[in-house]
């Protein structure tokens, strides 16, 4: 399990944002791929993870370009959200 | 300008000679034809199926132009004219058949409505210039033909009051698929406009426009498929499977009754082989 309390949050998000019921949170790789290879997540899960990101966490991905930037890996998410939220969630989330 | 009665004959011709170059479009309008008839067509009406798709070109040309375009609505299409009258942040699913490009225009004309087209850019999409000129802001088309940036203009239109229109029936450019019953086989059709229903909170009405004469269509719809907050997925997307397959049985009845109207000159929508349940992935991620 990740100490990084924002990374821990996100993957139990992508779990149940996206229904992955048979993938409990803690084995995903934070560093690996969330699209294509990885979780294997496609373009319309991305979507229906960028909503809920930008529902979630109050920041805007307005690109395609930073989408994928954003859903490299559950860390880049998460280095993705501190930048966009100015640093207010790096402690504790 | 020609008059109709010289300029027909000179458009059939036109056709003819584009359907002589055309042997993998003939050879579909073949195949489908073979379904919706039950038996191998004619060569007459494999031209018939042709000249009947020239014709919805031509009539898409006039509307662009300004000509007027006449539509009734048939039984079951109340909540697609109460989205007319009243607007309102659906999603409208629609088909390559008969008129159904035309309704895109009508709905321009109501001048409350902003509207978002999808679409996949071809050669003939010229039309579609002319009337995002013709109607301004209020009517935009969101080309798909690069699927990421696709969903990302989706994104944009779903967060504003516009409608947005997209095809049900080609599953090249498609996320999600899944399989229904259509013209004698379980048959993979686009089922994404009902993960955006989902994902946007917006509800689904599929529509299209069969043509009844000269300038002129009935609309047929279905109901509105509703999302339900907290609703399972799975409960979801079966609801939202049954609300398709409905349609699908209407479009089919339709099609027996006036089988020209079906403008894929595509492969038929592929059998499906397994189908994933409800609430899964189907179809070729992207």
């Amino acid at each position: 399990m990740s100490s990084d309390p924002l990374i821990t949050r996100l993957k139990h998000l992508i779990v149940e944002t996206l229904n992955l019921e048979d993938i409990p949170p803690d084995e995903i790789d934070e560093t690996a791929p969330l699209i294509g290879s990885g979780l294997a997540l496609d373009s319309i899960d991305a979507l229906e993870l960028v909503v809920k990101l930008e529902k979630e966490f109050g920041i805007k991905i307005s690109s395609s370009e930073e989408s994928k930037a954003a859903l490299a890996s559950v860390k880049a998410l998460a280095d993705f959200i501190r930048e966009r939220s100015g640093g207010t969630l790096s402690s504790g989330v | 300008m020609l008059p109709e009665r010289l300029y027909k004959p000179l458009r059939a011709l036109g056709t003819l000679i584009a359907m002589t170059r055309m042997p993998a479009e003939r050879r579909h309008s073949r195949d489908y034809l073979s379904l919706v008839l039950g038996r191998r067509p004619a060569w007459r009406e494999v031209f018939r199926h042709f000249f009947a798709f020239e014709e919805m070109l031509m009539g898409r040309l006039r509307v662009a132009d300004g000509r007027d375009y006449r539509t009734t609505y048939g039984p079951g299409t109340a909540d697609f004219k109460a989205w007319l009258e009243n607007g309102g942040r659906v999603l409208i699913g629609s088909f390559h058949v008969g008129a159904s490009d035309l309704q895109g225009c009508q709905i321009g004309g109501y001048e409350h409505l902003a509207v978002r087209i999808v679409r996949q850019r071809v050669g003939n999409s010229h039309d579609t210039d002319k009337l995002a000129e013709r109607f301004g802001g209020r009517l935009q088309f969101i080309w798909i033909n690069e699927p990421r940036e696709a969903l990302h203009a989706l994104k944009a239109a779903a967060d504003s009051p516009a409608a947005i229109v997209m095809h049900c029936d080609r599953v090249e450019f498609s996320a999600r698929t899944a399989a229904f019953e259509f013209l004698g086989a379980r048959r993979l059709f686009p089922v994404t406009i009902y993960n955006l229903a989902l994902i946007f909170h917006r509800p689904v009405i599929l529509a299209v426009g069969m043509p009844s004469g000269p300038a002129a269509a009935v609309l047929h719809a279905s109901p509105r498929f509703e999302p339900v907050e907290g609703e399972p997925r799975a409960a979801a997307m079966r609801r939202a499977h049954a609300h398709f397959q409905d349609f699908l049985r209407k479009l089919e009845t339709l099609l027996r009754a006036d089988p020209w109207q079906w403008f894929n000159f595509i492969p038929m929508n592929p059998a499906a082989e397994v189908e994933p349940a409800a609430g899964e992935k189907g179809g070729k991620p992207q």
